[in-house]
This record gives C-alpha cells, structure tokens and sequence, in this order.
C-alpha cells in the first residue's frame, strides 16, 4: 500500500474507539429477548406455521421443487375429491316418479323413441303429444341441477337431445326389469 | 494498550471474570472455532442459552462494523437486533462451511448494505462519543504530535470524528464495508474476500478506490 495511505488507515483506525455507553452492551441482551417476544405475538398464527413448516422442510434437505411439487399433489387431489362428491348421482327420489323434465319440447318425439329403453316407452309419458302439448312440470331443481351437470358432457356430444325421466338420467335406468 | 470491556451479567455466570484485551487482538483475532462449534449445535439442538452466548460474544464487534458502516447509534441498534433475529432464524441450515464468525458477519454486512441503499441519502449522523482511552493510542499520539506540518495537531477530536464519518459516509456501501472491516476492524484480505464472496483481488482494488477517495475528501489531515 502505497505510503500517502498510511496516514488515512491511521486516522480510520482511530474510528474503532467510538463505543456507545458501557451499559449498552449490558442491557443488549434483555432488549433481543424483549423484542424477540413482540414479535412473536405480533405475528399471525399462519405465519408463525407456514415458519415452522417451511424449516421443517428444510431441515429434511427437502428441494423446493419438491415442496412445489408436494404442495402441487394435495392440491390435485384435494380437485379430485371435491369433483367426485359433485359427480356422485343422488339415488331416484320415489315421490318424483311419474313426473318428467322435459328438456326440449320442441324436439320431434321420434327421436325420443330410438333413445328409450322398451320400458321406459310405456312410461306415463305420451310421447306423441309431446309436440302437439308440450307439458312441463317442475320437479326438484337441485336434482335437475345435479343431473344436468353429469350429463353435460354426454349432452354436448349426443347428436340427440336427451332427457331425463324421475329426475334420473336415462342412462341410469338398468337394462333389465321386471 | 489495553481496553477494559463492561463486566456482563452472562460473564459472570459464565465463571469468566471481566476481561481486557488489547485494542489490536479485538479487532484482529477471529473468535475460538471449537468454542462457537459447540455453541452453534446447543442452538440447533434448541438450548436457546447457547445463542444468549453467541449474542453476548458477538454484538461488541458487530456492533463496531455496523455503526462504522452507518454512522448512526439508533440504526446500529435496530439493525444489530434485527441481524441476531435473522441469524437466530436462519440457524438451523448453518452447515459448517465456513465458520460462525464468517457466517455471522456475511449476514451482518449484506443486511447493512441493503439497509444503506434503502435509506439512500436521507440519513443524519448519531455518533458514539469517543472512548477516552484515545488518549493513549500510539497512533492518536503521532497524529497529534507537535510536528509543525501535521495540520491534526490543531484539529478538536469531535471535529476530526465529524469530518472521518463524513467521508466515510461518501463512499459506496460496498466500499465502506472494506474499509470498516480492513482499516477499523483490522481483518485480512482473506476474511474480507470470504465474508463479502469476492476474490481478494477485488478486496485490495476496492481499498484502493475506497482509500483514494478518503485522501481526496481529507486532504487537510495529510502529511505535506
């Protein structure tokens, strides 16, 4: 270091002689403890947990990719289970049987026929005055709501409209009867 | 010379009386390994006392590299409580790498530095009052010696505290944090490179500006 620098380390080192007052350090101690307690009661609850997880994971040499990915899984699975209770179909309500939705009154009734099972054509339904008096009755909305979300998809790609009988999608109705 | 440190509660339960340690071996000595090796694993192993003992061991020095860096006693405090917070915090990924000591003083240099550039050019200065034993230091004597060119000999000590954190305080963070770690606190090279992750290349020309800049703002202390 070149000799015209000495002089300026020496007045810098005088710098080391600024102390604050002898108690500071004393009293530095109880004052970390002090405001380590504020802060931990300032904190919100989730923080304080997110804190302690984020460190548990940490202390397990855990990536963060891996919990991203973790968090990424329970949240598809927790997706997946709330759509499964959706899609779940509610059993036939019995005191409903008899009365019909119809979704599209305006249809030809024929292309009903070719959709129905042989049972389901000699429902209390008279189809061939579908067009010329449609009659609608209003069953249960919330079941009509659940089974239009079921059948939604089936709907959108059916070139025929569909209906449901009971509140219950045809589809649902067994093969066989008696 | 010799500088007495404050008896501390902690010490004295401890069994360790109150120490004196000469100015140069506090500045320069970086604290026992082995000591702060047990120390650390007691914190992580949650004796929350050990961390009291590191807390107690390490804010008189930290203390001296903050406020050198800040010139301001309010902010050194708040920011030294906030760094043994972090540290506290952080603690448990601590591997060993490097020392406790380094580690610790990366936290507390890279933490004063944000803190700097975030406060910018709004600060005012709060200075500690000089220690008395100034009067005996041998540097202190040769600058206020009765040499006739030595324009020091007339300057008052809180002037010359005035103008030095003054020109301190023109330097970048960056090359404030070199000159309180080499010329104040009297590290080597090599500590500095590993506290601050540069190459000791960069410690020395950083010095270099960092001192020509000094030189130029107190043109007046210098030797004709």
């Amino acid at each position: 270091m070149p000799d015209k620098f000495d002089e300026i380390s020496k007045l810098l080192r005088l710098k080391r002689f600024e102390q604050p007052p002898p108690e500071y350090f004393e009293n530095f101690l109880s004052e970390f403890h002090r405001r380590q307690r504020a802060e931990l009661l300032r904190e919100p609850l989730w923080r304080i947990a997110l804190e302690r997880i984020g460190a548990f994971f940490g202390e397990q040499n855990a990536s963060r990719f891996g919990y991203g990915m973790a968090t990424a899984l329970v949240l598809v699975c927790a997706t997946l289970a709330s759509m499964n209770i959706l899609n779940t179909p509610s059993g036939g309500d019995v005191e409903t049987s008899g009365r019909v939705a119809v979704a599209t009154p305006s249809v030809d009734a024929s292309i009903f026929q070719n959709a129905q099972s042989p049972q389901q054509q000699t429902a209390s339904l008279n189809l061939n005055n579908l067009n010329a008096r449609p009659q609608i009755w209003l069953p249960d909305l919330n079941e009509i709501s659940r089974a239009a979300t079921a059948h939604s998809t089936a709907v959108a790609s059916s070139s025929r409209p569909r209906y449901v009988m009971d509140a219950r999608p045809v589809s649902y109705e067994p093969a066989w009867s008696f | 010379m010799e500088l007495a440190l404050p008896s501390l509660p902690l010490a004295n339960l401890l069994g360790a009386s109150a120490q004196t340690i000469t100015v140069s071996e506090a500045a320069a000595a970086p604290a026992p390994v082995n000591e702060d090796v047990e120390l650390v694993a007691r914190t992580q192993a949650g004796d929350a006392s050990a961390f009291d003992t590191l807390v107690v061991k390490y804010s008189p020095r930290l203390y001296g590299l903050v406020y050198n860096m800040t010139s301001n006693h309010e902010d050194t405090n708040d920011l030294l409580q906030d760094i043994f917070a972090k540290a506290y915090r952080s603690i448990s990924g601590f591997r060993g790498k490097s020392s406790f000591y380094t580690w610790m003083h990366t936290i507390a240099v890279n933490m004063t530095i944000n803190f700097l550039k975030k406060r910018g050019r709004r600060f005012h200065m709060s200075l500690d009052d000089i220690d008395a034993n100034v009067q005996n230091d041998k540097e202190f004597i040769e600058l206020t010696s009765s040499s006739s060119s030595n324009p020091v000999r007339e300057a008052d000590l809180s002037e010359l505290q005035q103008r030095l954190n003054e020109a301190m305080m023109k330097l970048s963070p960056e090359h404030r944090a070199v000159v309180t770690m080499f010329d104040i606190q009297g590290m080597p090279h090599a500590e500095i490179s590993k506290i601050l992750g540069i190459s000791e290349g960069t410690v020395r020309s950083r010095l270099f500006y960092a001192h020509r800049q000094l030189q130029n703002y107190l043109e007046e202390f210098r030797k004709k």
